[in-house]
């Protein structure tokens, strides 16, 4: 079937079978492999993207909920210069990044949380990220990072 | 101590760039044209024969285009170190549920899938052990390989330490405990679950690249398998998403499979697990049971110890020999004692089996004998922290092995920062005092512990082997510099170390230097990547390259100047002479091309001899040690049997810290893998079926569940490590565990004896009966 969404800011028009999952149709269909898959079913995060405003768990999302929808991926992270935006460089300032499997869904899980709340606690922050395991760091830095970036960006309002 | 430039100073990571773009490409996102995806069939039963195993009719299976046995590999592809006892593909027997037996490569996954199901395997089942208590019993099945030596062959290694006679001292003692503890398997629960991709070469060999963390050793493994020359086999490591100590073993069997199968098919061939495939398959931290006893005087002098431990390796052996020694050295904590015995007892069962996890022995350990020191302080009616003052390792003590300990101790360093940071005399008293911990809520009754616990982790491989480890440097044409290093970066932040070390060490911005990926065919071979030993070895191997290269640089500067070597100075990356005029890097660097000389370098640092007698159970077992203390705050709902980890503190002695956000994260992170082996992380084999087999049974802290941890690193240096560096990966997991088991029985009164401290054991004392059943395991593995 034909599957039309806004992907990235771009209109895009697919042709793919009705019973594929999101993550599977950004993956093996536009070959962003930025949002990864780690458990296939919703519990790890690995695949979140944001889809109208709200943050997903792309694995438990069938491609044909996406028409008409407008999905942000890693990919459609980035700064004015087509580098890394400030949550970005922000992860690297502060050593959020470990391996490096989990960042791509914590980065969405942040900006889809400063979306909604600019000025989060820590608290909230942490509460934001549940959905997204990370084996590595522990998640202190991570929170530090996405504090920083709502901190600066409320700095710049 | 002197000042750095690079060295201990925040650090950009080399790899982090593409890893917040997501552009960095894991095995999963790597595909060639006409890639063939590869899958396993694999046992659904623990223990049985293969009495018939007929490919062909998975190769009629559209879409299928090659199959693959035990037959397919050099003596049926008969791996493993130091005991060699497993199988790239099952060869007359499984011994696990999951265990694989054939290997199909077809165009689809799905035609992958259903050339698997088409395979005829016949399966006799045998009876198996799923009790590491009767695998030693003269009739338990036998799992293990024959034993020529008149051994059990269910008996796979006892590791021993021997210091007097402890049983005779604690007879005698006023004070003693004994006690008994256990913890379960632990899955390392990467969020990258495992792949390979090969592709095969126009000269006969194969390409593998794999996520494994000791390439080297998986490119001796392919190539005696796949019965290859060495220069025919390359592994190239990608970017690894987590391993933990995990990613070894089982990726050199799926790279044999993957290898075989792309030199079969002629085409590329990558092979990736399902979450469900990951967990049933994969090797996991061994299970132990501990009997511990303890003597003391009143005045709280620890006497002697004796430790018993019986560790379940499973159905291999995997590194389990090796990680029951670690556990041998380790098991009586960093104290001081006038007697001591340990013995440590490796089995084989049915039960998956179990590899190298971080902490490799002594995280098991660790969780036992620090609740019983802190029971002995108890007894003795002393504070926990005084009490390991009191007891502690310091500078110039004698080890129960025999080891003067001559530099380098910052344990009591350790105990007195978190003692400090965690405001413990306060809290100590205030929740001893019951109604006070009561009222933390006036809903429920919520009570607030805080509890200690300390640690020692020999640096390095230690007396397990030959330790040493190599590096290369290299300025090139547009004058960067490339260097490389026979150990591997699964996420732990070496590639960064060592630029900085090799920043440092030339006088370069970091900026110049581009770390290569892991690639048999380009760095030199180091031993394996494990035992935090990457920043020790491969560090002092990157100074040491690093160190020549400067003196060629340094020699060409002289020529340039007209000057004497000594009379060089820097100023950043420009040389200055006596006519005090700045020389840039690069016009030195041209000037040294001119010489004739050569802009490379190599480094090899090898680690002082050190030994072990493993009859008499005494000698140095490794070079340095790392110490530490951590200290949880809990609050218990002693209603449901729910802990929250409200506070975390943590000193460690690492030395010298190189890159800091490196190991603040290496610590915060191994904290958190800790407290999911305290709190919530249980893996359960019924009847030696695998119960938990995703996420959403076998959990791992969150956000929520990790407290904000405070961070302080001693540094005590040691003569050896680069800069005075030790270790911090392993180490920063080990005390965690009992740290927070301590804390809950401040809060409640109840021991927990057994891990993970779940809501039922905090509760009740005691667990649930759950059951159990082989669903999970057949739906995982899409047996129907």
């Amino acid at each position: 079937m034909l599957i039309e969404f806004t992907l990235n800011r771009k209109r895009v028009a697919v042709e793919a079978p009705p019973d594929i999952t999101l993550l599977t149709l950004l993956r093996d269909y536009f070959n962003l492999t930025g949002t990864k898959e780690g458990c296939s079913v919703g519990e790890c995060g690995a695949c979140a993207v944001i889809m109208d405003g709200r943050l997903v768990n792309s694995c438990l999302v069938l491609a044909p909920q996406a028409a008409g929808s407008e999905v942000i991926t890693i990919e459609g992270i980035r700064g004015p210069d087509g580098g890394p935006n400030d949550m970005q460089e922000n992860f690297i300032t502060y050593g959020a990044v470990q391996c490096g499997i989990c960042i791509p869904g914590m980065i969405m899980a942040g900006e889809a949380l400063l979306m909604h709340n600019p000025n989060p606690t820590r608290a909230e922050i942490r509460t934001a990220l549940a959905g997204n395991l990370c084996r590595c760091t522990g998640y202190q830095q991570i929170v530090d990072a996405i504090e920083a970036t709502a901190r600066s960006r409320e700095g710049n309002r | 101590m002197p000042e750095y430039q690079y060295i201990g100073k925040p650090a950009r990571r080399v790899d982090a760039l593409e890893k917040v773009l997501g552009t960095a490409k894991y095995i999963a996102d790597r595909k060639l044209p006409g890639m063939l995806h590869a899958r396993c069939l694999r046992s659904e039963v623990p223990h049985a024969r293969i009495v018939k195993l007929d490919v062909t009719p998975a190769l009629a299976v559209p879409g299928v285009r090659g199959v693959i046995t035990s037959e397919d590999f050099f003596e049926h592809g008969l791996y493993g170190f130091p005991v060699k006892d497993k199988y790239m593909l099952a060869y007359q027997k499984v011994r696990y549920v999951g265990e694989a037996i054939a290997a199909v490569a077809a165009d689809t996954p799905e035609a992958a899938l259903a050339g698997v199901q088409a395979i005829i395997c016949e399966l006799e089942p045998l009876p198996g052990v799923f009790d590491m208590e009767h695998a030693l019993d003269a009739d338990a099945p036998q799992v293990g390989p024959d034993r020529p030596d008149g051994e059990h062959p269910n008996f796979l290694d006892k590791l021993i330490v021997r210091k007097g006679d402890p049983l005779a001292v604690w007879e005698q003692s006023p004070i003693k405990l004994e006690e008994r503890y256990t913890v379960g398997p632990q899955e390392h629960a990467y969020i990258e679950p495992e792949g390979v991709l090969a592709v095969p070469t126009p000269e006969g060999g194969v390409v593998v690249y794999a996520p494994n963390q000791s390439p080297f050793i998986n490119h001796g493994n392919l190539a005696l398998v796949l019965n290859l020359p060495h220069n025919l086999v390359r592994v190239i490591q990608p970017p690894v998403g987590g391993s933990f100590g995990g990613k070894d073993d089982i990726i050199y069997e799926s790279s044999a499979q993957v290898a075989r199968l792309a030199l079969i098919t002629g085409k590329p061939v990558r092979m990736v697990f399902s979450r469900e495939e990951s967990l049933i398959v994969s090797y996991k931290r061994d299970a132990m049971r501990m009997h511990i006893w303890l003597a003391a005087d009143p005045d709280g002098t620890l006497r002697a110890c004796k430790f018993d431990g019986l560790l379940d390796s499973g159905a291999y052996a995997s590194e389990s020999s090796f990680t029951a020694w670690r556990a041998s050295i380790h098991a009586m904590g960093a104290y001081r004692y006038d007697a001591c015995h340990v013995d440590i007892t490796a089995v084989y069962t049915n039960n998956g089996y179990c590899g190298a996890f971080r902490g490799f022995g002594n995280t098991e350990v660790c969780m036992a004998i620090e609740q019983a020191i802190d029971e002995m302080a108890y007894k003795v009616g002393m504070d926990p922290i005084d009490f390991r003052l009191k007891n502690c390792l310091r500078l110039g003590d004698e080890t129960v092995h025999g080891q003067r300990l001559t530099e380098s101790v910052g344990l009591a360093e350790c105990l007195m920062a978190v003692r400090r940071l965690s405001d413990w005399d306060r809290k100590r008293a205030e929740y001893t005092r019951r109604d006070v911990a009561c009222n933390v809520s006036t809903t429920n009754d919520i009570r607030r512990g805080i509890g200690v616990a300390a640690l020692y982790h020999g640096t390095s491989l230690g007396a397990e082997g030959q330790d040493y480890a190599n590096a290369t440097i290299a300025i090139e044409q547009d004058n960067s510099i490339d260097i490389t290093s026979g150990l591997t970066d699964y996420g732990t932040g070496s590639r960064t170390v060592f630029t900085l070390i090799a920043a440092e060490e030339l006088g370069v911005r970091p900026e110049r230097i581009h770390m290569q990926r892991p690639d048999t065919d380009t760095a030199i071979e180091s031993g394996p990547t494990v035992a935090s030993r990457s920043t020790m070895l491969g560090g002092n191997a990157m100074r040491i390259a690093a160190m020549n290269l400067r003196q060629t640089l340094d020699y060409a500067a002289a020529d340039l100047l007209g000057c004497e070597l000594h009379q060089l100075i820097r100023h950043g990356e420009a040389y200055v002479g006596p006519a005090e005029e700045p020389v840039p890097w690069e016009r030195v660097v041209a000037h040294a091309r001119e010489m004739g000389l050569a802009l490379s370098a190599h480094g090899k640092w090898t680690a002082p001899r050190i030994n072990w007698d493993h009859h008499a159970g005494r000698g140095t077992p490794y070079m340095a040690y790392h110490f530490a203390a951590q200290v949880a705050e809990v609050e218990v709902d002693m209603g449901t049997g729910n802990v929250q980890v409200i506070g975390f503190w943590a000193a460690h002695d690492l030395g010298k810290m190189i890159f800091p956000q490196g190991a603040y994260g290496q610590l915060y992170g191994g904290i958190a893998q800790g407290l999911g082996y305290a709190l919530m992380e249980q893996i359960t084999f019924v009847n030696g079926y695998i119960q938990e087999t995703n996420f959403e049974s076998y959990l791992i802290p969150t956000a929520v569940d990790v407290p904000e941890i405070v961070g302080t690193f001693i540094e005590a240096p040691f003569s050896h490590g680069p800069y005075g560096a030790k270790n911090i990966a392993e180490p920063a997991m080990v005390p965690t565990a009992p740290a927070i088991l301590n804390a809950i029985y401040h809060a409640t009164g109840r021991r927990v004896r057994d891990l993970p401290a779940n809501l039922e054991r905090v509760l009740l004392g005691h667990d649930l009966a759950k059951g159990g059943s082989p669903r999970a395991c057949k739906l995982g593995l899409h047996i129907a």
